[in-house]
């Protein structure tokens, strides 16, 4: 009963002038985050394309170029994604029954995996700045004909978008994750913890395409 | 109109425009939608009046074969911003994030959007581009033409990249104001409002966010693509180094071929509002006006590859994006047939608003049916970069978008000020933007079929009567859409008070006073009847009874 | 109020207060057993198109855990998978058509030292499929720089 009441408080305080009830506005923001996601594939989507394409008209090279990288830096980087991915999951579970302590360390751990998937991009392309294997008119390596260069541009198009998307990301769950370490969220009320993990769901979710497409040609 | 109106509500005294406070800062850090849609539609009608001088100078220029009042380079410049301008500042953002913004909540019976914040920050992502895009101009412009087509744009020395990045933040706007809609449109309805008793305008506005949602990214990562091409030369268009250009077209128009819908479909939104309201009668076939805009906005997707048919884009492939294209007359036959079906028997008021939609109805069809014709790939590949081309397009988005706009700043005048317009001036100015647009493109349909290159500086001498006769009509334009500036100005000040429904229109918008109190409804509404209900009686009289006569 | 109170309600019961660990430990252990066996499947070197279509089965198998569970769309009211549905349709026809252009071109018309191109020595002028351009590949053609 008077968790209830409490959930009441809760309720009138987080409520919107604009909104009739609490769930009709977490009902919008939910669809806001996956409107907005959709917005994010179709973003990517441009690049996948051009991917596509390049990499049926310059088969061999593509080839070629993949195997110059560094699976496992990939591989490993897919492992630490998809575990960061499963740290927020359980995050917003905590954040249901109402532990936000939980929620911030299941977030800081998340947060600590995105930072060592940027570490090991860091390796990557500080060895990529080595070897030469740069975009367009800046590729120096070995391989011949105008192959690599499209798929080097490519690489750091989709990487580097990526990994922004990772940076902006981990700042969203370290925010929220403080907040709800600070009793901001009740469990009738924690939808800012759920769009902090569904957009960091989607930044996993394009890894995901790009670890084969980019690593296992 | 409304002789019998109690005087204390011809004019609402609490509404948005004084309350609750007034001042520059409460208007720039405003949640209110209406007053961030009115801001939109003072942006675009400033942008839509410097890409008309743009356009003019284009008509001047082109007035005699040779150099008339400017250099070549110049000339470029001024056609590549007069589309930039007119496109992305005016065409996209006017209906949808103008009126849209002003009328979707209160047609929804919605307090506001559902991120009000987002909406504000829409507006500021909207002047921002437009900032950026005019730091590019003032740094001497760009002479790609709006499409930016690779390789050129990736080697020219004007200042292509901050106009680019101008067009790529407006793309943020537009968006997120899609959002918004999308959102508001599910969530925010008011009690009653189901689908089925949307009102048109809604659906249509709904349609193009779903575009402006799923194409916008898009051209917003190509855009980014071709920058960093120009700026460091590590783009993937390039075919000096294996690039294929033809893949960078298929990217822009995958995003601007629909863009043409999102021009064209709040046109149509805001006409559906208008002929129902000027002719006093439900709409013929609500159902299928409704999902035709749906209809429009998945179709829209499919034809793109029409822009490419002589760019060396695969025969196949071109054959069947003609075949595809050709879907959307359908659609669009399916609105006009039935906008015309609902005269029918309606009784019409000739008021300027309906001129402008009989205006639309023209050139709707004339362009619609001339697009049916370029999408035949052989035919295209004649007019293809012609003024038939010019021609076409501008009949569809000057001769539709802009005669919509017109129609609703008429229409929605005394919802949005609480003033009228003077008649009689609307009327002369409509017929001499009609008749003058008429003038401006038909005989570029001619010029074109009779093989007149478009984006060229000098023309041959054959080409030079009816070269004239177009820079002639576009001065009547010109002068029309001038009265039409001036008398709108003096109308907000002087203009007579319009009362809370001039039309005696049915439309929800029409059920709050005018102009609308800042939280739009007192008590929130509850829908009992469809839109556009022009079949039960008619409560007369509507302003000496309760205001919201259909309110709990 | 009543309808759509209740898709806002009847989402709010589905997403709110369950507990998904057990689920959320099973997706995860999977999407590690994928993650593996797809970067092992590519040591194999299945021959032809195999090799890209079965690691793109495996990244959607992958996506779509992740997608259904971790992001809840398995959960979620129409409104939200409608919205995911679709944009992933608009990349799967941004993607295929633009592919079917460049693999049926005139060949002249794809970018010189691509496989899609002529070949060094231009024989055979048909449209169509450019799928096996004959030996010469991005090596052989004339290049810039």
């Amino acid at each position: 009963m008077s968790s209830a009441s409490a959930g009441e408080v809760a309720a009138t305080s987080y409520l919107a002038h604009h909104f009739e009830s609490l769930e009709k506005q977490q009902h919008a923001a939910r669809l806001g985050m996956w409107v907005f996601l959709a917005t994010e594939v179709l973003l990517f989507a441009a690049l996948f394309a051009g991917y596509s394409v390049y990499r049926y008209l310059f088969h061999e090279a593509f080839v070629e170029s993949s195997r110059g990288l560094q699976t496992w830096i990939g591989l490993v980087n897919t492992i630490v994604l998809v575990t960061s991915s499963f740290t927020v999951a359980m995050g917003l579970d905590r954040a249901g029954r109402g532990d936000g302590k939980g929620t911030r360390a299941l977030f800081f751990v998340s947060v600590l995996l995105a930072l060592l998937f940027l570490f090991f991009k860091y390796i990557e392309y500080s060895h990529h700045f080595e070897t030469g294997e740069l975009p367009g008119r800046f590729y120096r390596g070995e391989i011949a004909g105008s192959g690599p260069r499209l798929f080097f541009t490519l690489y750091f198009m989709i990487t580097g978008l990526h990994g922004i998307h990772v940076i902006v990301g981990a700042t969203i769950l370290v925010v929220i994750g403080v907040r709800a370490g600070a009793g901001a969220y009740t469990p009738e009320y924690h939808v800012p913890v759920e769009l902090a993990g569904l957009y960091w769901h989607l930044v996993d979710l394009i890894w995901i395409f790009v670890f084969p497409l980019i690593y296992l040609i | 109109m409304n002789p019998s109106s109690a005087s204390d509500l011809l004019y609402n005294p609490r509404n948005y425009l004084n309350s609750p406070e007034t001042g520059l800062r409460s208007w720039l850090l405003t949640l209110d939608h209406k007053r961030i849609g009115v801001m939109f539609l003072v942006g675009t009608t400033i942008s839509f009046f410097i890409g008309g001088v743009f356009a003019l100078l284009i008509r001047i220029e082109l007035l005699t074969p040779g150099p008339t009042i400017m250099s070549a380079m110049t000339y470029n410049r001024m056609f590549t911003l007069h589309g930039i301008v007119m496109i992305f500042l005016f065409m996209i953002p006017a209906i949808p994030s103008g009126f849209g913004n002003f009328l979707l909540p209160i047609m929804l019976g919605a307090k506001d959007v559902a991120f009000p914040r987002l909406n504000l920050l829409s507006f500021y992502l909207y002047l921002t581009g437009a900032a950026v895009a005019l730091y590019g101009m003032i740094q001497g412009g760009t002479d790609t033409g709006w499409t930016f087509y690779t390789p050129y744009s990736t080697t020219t020395v004007t200042k292509v990249v901050p106009v680019l990045l101008g067009a790529f933040i407006l793309g943020f706007s537009s968006i997120l104001t899609g959002l918004n809609f999308i959102v508001t449109t599910h969530t925010m309805r008011a009690p009653g409002m189901t689908w089925s008793r949307l009102p048109l305008f809604v659906w249509s506005i709904y349609a193009t966010s779903i575009i402006q949602i799923l194409a916008t990214p898009v051209l917003g990562m190509t855009l980014l693509l071709v920058a960093f091409e120009h700026a460091f030369g590590w783009g993937v268009f390039d075919p000096a180094r294996g690039g294929d250009p033809v893949l960078f077209q298929h990217f822009f128009w995958f995003y601007s071929h629909p863009a043409v819908y999102i021009m064209v479909l709040p046109a149509m939104a805001v006409i559906s509002e208008v002929v129902c309201a000027m002719a006093h009668k439900n709409m013929f076939g609500y159902k299928a006006v409704a999902y035709s805009s749906l209809g429009i906005a998945f179709v829209g997707f499919f034809t793109w590859g029409h822009h490419l048919f002589t760019s060396g884009q695969s025969a196949m492939t071109g054959g069947i994006f003609g075949v595809l294209s050709m879907l959307v007359g359908i659609f669009t036959a399916i609105k006009v047939f039935n906008w015309t079906a609902t005269l029918y028997k309606g009784s019409i008021a000739f008021k300027t608003p309906f001129a402008y939609f009989i205006g639309f109805l023209f050139f709707l069809v004339f362009g619609g049916m001339t697009g049916i014709a370029l999408a035949t790939v052989s035919l295209d590949i004649h007019w293809q970069d012609t003024y038939f081309v010019v021609a076409h397009f501008h009949f569809i988005m000057v001769g539709a978008t802009v005669m919509a706009f017109l129609a609703a700043l008429h229409y929605w005048l005394p919802k949005i000020t609480g003033r009228m317009y003077p008649e009689g001036w609307g009327l002369v100015a409509a017929v001499m933007i009609v008749l003058g647009f008429n003038f401006t493109f038909i005989p570029q349909f001619l010029l074109g079929n009779s093989g007149m290159p478009r984006r060229y500086y000098q023309y041959a001498e054959r080409f030079w009567p009816l070269n004239v006769a177009s820079t002639a009509g576009a001065s009547v334009l010109a002068i029309g859409l001038l009265i039409v500036l001036v008398y709108t100005l003096l109308a907000l000040k002087w203009g007579p008070l319009a009362g809370p429904n001039p039309w005696r229109s049915r439309g929800f918008e029409w059920d709050t006073p005018s102009p609308p109190p800042p939280e739009n409804f007192e008590v929130t509404p509850v829908i009992t009847h469809g839109p556009h209900e022009y079949e039960e009686p008619y409560p007369d009289l509507p302003a000496t009874a309760a205001p919201e006569p259909k309110h709990v | 109020m009543a309808e759509r109170g209740s898709v806002a309600m009847e989402e709010h019961e589905r997403v709110g207060h369950h507990s998904h660990v057990g689920r959320y430990v099973v997706v995860w252990a999977a999407l590690l057993v994928l993650t593996l066996a797809t970067w092992a499947l590519s040591r194999l070197h299945l021959p032809g198109g195999w090799a890209i279509f079965v690691a793109l089965l495996i990244a959607s198998s992958k996506g779509a855990l992740v997608a259904l569970f971790f992001m809840h769309l398995w959960d979620q009211t129409g409104a939200n998978r409608l919205v995911f549905m679709t944009s992933l349709v608009f990349v799967a026809l941004l993607i295929l058509i633009v592919l079917s252009d460049n693999s049926t071109r005139f060949r002249l018309a794809n970018p010189p030292g691509s496989e899609g191109a002529l070949p060094f020595a231009p024989t055979d002028y048909s449209m169509g499929a450019a799928k096996e351009p004959g030996p010469s590949t991005g090596q052989g053609a004339p290049l810039p720089r």
